[in-house]
């Protein structure tokens, strides 16, 4: 992978070269410890220090509500009005995110290969940026901490500078639109690189250990602990909203006063939900609290293994920060290790 | 297919449901296109009050005795029976006073002339009569109201969400004012539907839209007791609007 640098006092100019590549979303504060993906338009709030962003990069490519299509008796079936051909610059997203990004690839283009989500992949540009973990940080214990591919750009701290991978020919593209900003990278850049990337490991506080967890997961299927974090589960939602990975939607009619116009669309749905198991019949197979929560987790870290050879929590800290009810996935998935070692 | 006929009804409260109906301007000419109103007294003069009706619209509490039989009637006279509006379906503010013995309320609030009034605990619709469908909020949300309206026309039952507020603040990306800021903040057990609006605006949700269907009322209060507000600041703030929900009642009795 070619590698290149950008110095900081470069990185203005740089980013204002990339509107012509789309229009430019970045993280910005939202609040004293709470930051979003924003549709920027002053450079000056793009803040690439960030630790998380309330809701994920999936946001862009699965929006949290959609029109599928319009109907009426008239004109059949209307594509939605919304274009989905829109070019986009994102900028600024975590190892852990593009990890994100790339297990809902993996969702998405099964057997009936989303479209929607698809064209929105396609039309958009990923610039990634180096962190440092704070301590809900975890993406070190699910192998998310550094990504290879996923991204057109990717830019590393190196305090004066970045060193900016570039992973495909529009990433390529990106630079030498801007060439006269970029330097070439020499053996004190390797070196403070290698310097920063071996001194992150120290900052993680929490690790979520793998080894064997998917088999651990079986043999305490009817541990009570699945009961005890359903008394404090509040059903909420939060953690699948803003969970990376968390795919889950519902799709409906919202018809007009007419009874025969409308729109399908489809809206961010989550197990934790209680309608969400609800069968014709007012059957519903999970209607205890607990046995959704305990899905939720199995399906993260058991099922999704079984199925792409991988767990599909990436280790964002998204969930551990904005649970009201503080349960933490980290210490679950600890207890129940501790549980089957007992 | 004749136009289904509709009647709207206002028990106690404040008539905030049938301002919201009345408030959906641009719609209203396609309401009447679609729905046959033979009551509905804060709109009109001239209304029905026998004819059979398709579907009845109920806001407000049962408060006095009257009203159970007027809402009995209704009950009578419709297929259908909504409740419309957090004190139609939950008891609301009203609801607030019931453990307060009514003479000591008909005393400090009227005097001796309080006598006159004949007042029974405010309880929602469905302490009384069968109700098919309910839309709650504080006041209702314009945009569910016409959903519902458009779903009963086409002959379905309305599908409004059932999850908490909690998932709208989210998908505002707002700021958690329970985590981030220890607010005493209702939306993990308050059904959404208002699009977090109040939290949008940076106050934190007082639970004007009832609670959610499976409410963990035991959570949310040791959340708030965490964070150092009393357990009667809790009660107070989760009685405000749902006072005789079974899922509050039950809690409190236990304790």
């Amino acid at each position: 992978m070619q590698i290149v640098k950008l110095p900081k006092e470069n990185l203005d100019k740089f980013m204002g070269g990339l509107s012509k590549f789309g229009e430019i979303h970045a993280p910005i504060k939202k609040d004293e410890n709470t930051y979003l993906f924003s549709k920027i338009e002053d450079l000056s709030k793009i803040e690439l220090n960030y630790n998380r962003t309330i809701l994920p990069p999936k946001k862009y490519f699965l929006p949290p509500n959609e029109t599928m299509f319009r109907f009426s008796p008239e004109k059949g079936y209307e594509p939605p009005q919304d274009n989905l051909n829109k070019k986009y610059v994102l900028l600024g997203v975590h190892s852990c995110d593009i990890h994100g990004l790339k297990i809902l690839d993996l969702v998405f283009s099964g057997t009936y290969v989303d479209n929607y989500y698809f064209t929105r992949r396609k039309n958009t540009s990923i610039i990634g940026v180096s962190c440092i973990p704070d301590d809900m940080c975890f993406c070190r214990s699910m192998e998310t901490d550094f990504v290879e591919d996923g991204f057109d750009l990717f830019l590393s701290d190196i305090d004066d500078s970045y060193l900016v991978r570039i992973a495909t020919s529009l990433g390529d593209d990106m630079v030498r639109a801007n060439q006269s900003l970029f330097k070439e990278v020499d053996k004190e850049d390797i070196a403070e690189y290698k310097r920063k990337s071996n001194e992150r490991k120290n900052y993680f506080k929490i690790d979520l250990e793998l080894y064997n967890l998917p088999e651990i997961m079986d043999l305490e299927y009817e541990s009570k602990i699945w009961e005890e974090i359903g008394e404090k589960c509040l059903s909420c939602g939060t953690c699948s909203m803003v969970c990376p990975t968390c795919y889950c939607y519902d799709v409906f009619d919202q018809l007009n006063l007419d009874g025969k116009t409308g729109e399908r669309r489809r809206q961010w749905d989550s197990c934790l939900f209680k309608d969400y198991a609800l069968v014709a019949g007012g059957l519903n197979f999970r209607s205890e609290r607990s046995a959704r929560v305990k899905n939720r987790y199995f399906h993260k870290q058991r099922g999704f293994v079984a199925q792409y050879g991988r767990p599909s929590c990436v280790g964002c800290g998204r969930c551990i920060q904005s649970c009201p009810a503080k349960i933490d996935i980290v210490e679950v998935m600890t207890k129940i290790r501790s549980a089957s070692y007992e | 297919m004749a136009k289904p006929k509709v009647g709207v009804f206002g028990m106690t409260g404040c008539a905030g449901e049938q301002i919201v109906i009345l408030n959906c301007e641009d719609e209203l000419m396609d309401i009447l296109k679609v729905l046959d109103i033979r009551s509905f007294h804060t709109a009109m003069s001239e209304n029905d009050e026998q004819c059979d009706l398709d579907i009845a619209f109920v806001e407000g509490a049962v408060v006095q005795p009257e009203e159970e039989v007027w809402l009995k009637k209704i009950r009578k006279r419709s297929r259908l029976l909504i409740a419309l509006g957090t004190c139609a379906v939950w008891g609301g503010v009203a609801a607030m006073k019931n453990e307060v013995s009514p003479q000591r309320l008909k005393d400090e609030v009227y005097g001796p002339r309080g006598q006159i009034f004949k007042s029974i605990p405010a309880q929602p619709l469905h302490s009384f009569v069968k109700v098919d469908f309910s839309v709650s909020g504080c006041p209702i949300e314009k945009e569910q109201f016409l959903q519902a309206i458009a779903s009963l026309v086409h002959g379905d039952i309305p599908v409004l969400p059932k999850y908490a507020v909690c998932t709208e603040c989210k998908l505002n990306e707002n700021t958690c004012l329970l985590v981030e800021k220890s607010e005493l903040c209702l939306g993990p057990i308050t059904v959404a539907g208002c699009n977090a609006r109040c939290l949008s605006y940076g106050i934190p949700c007082c639970g004007c839209r009832g609670p959610v269907e499976e409410a963990n009322i035991a959570s949310e209060v040791e959340i708030l007791k965490e964070k150092g507000f009393t357990l009667g600041d809790i009660r107070n703030q989760l009685r405000t609007y749902a006072a005789p929900a079974e899922v509050l009642q039950t809690y409190f009795t236990k304790r």
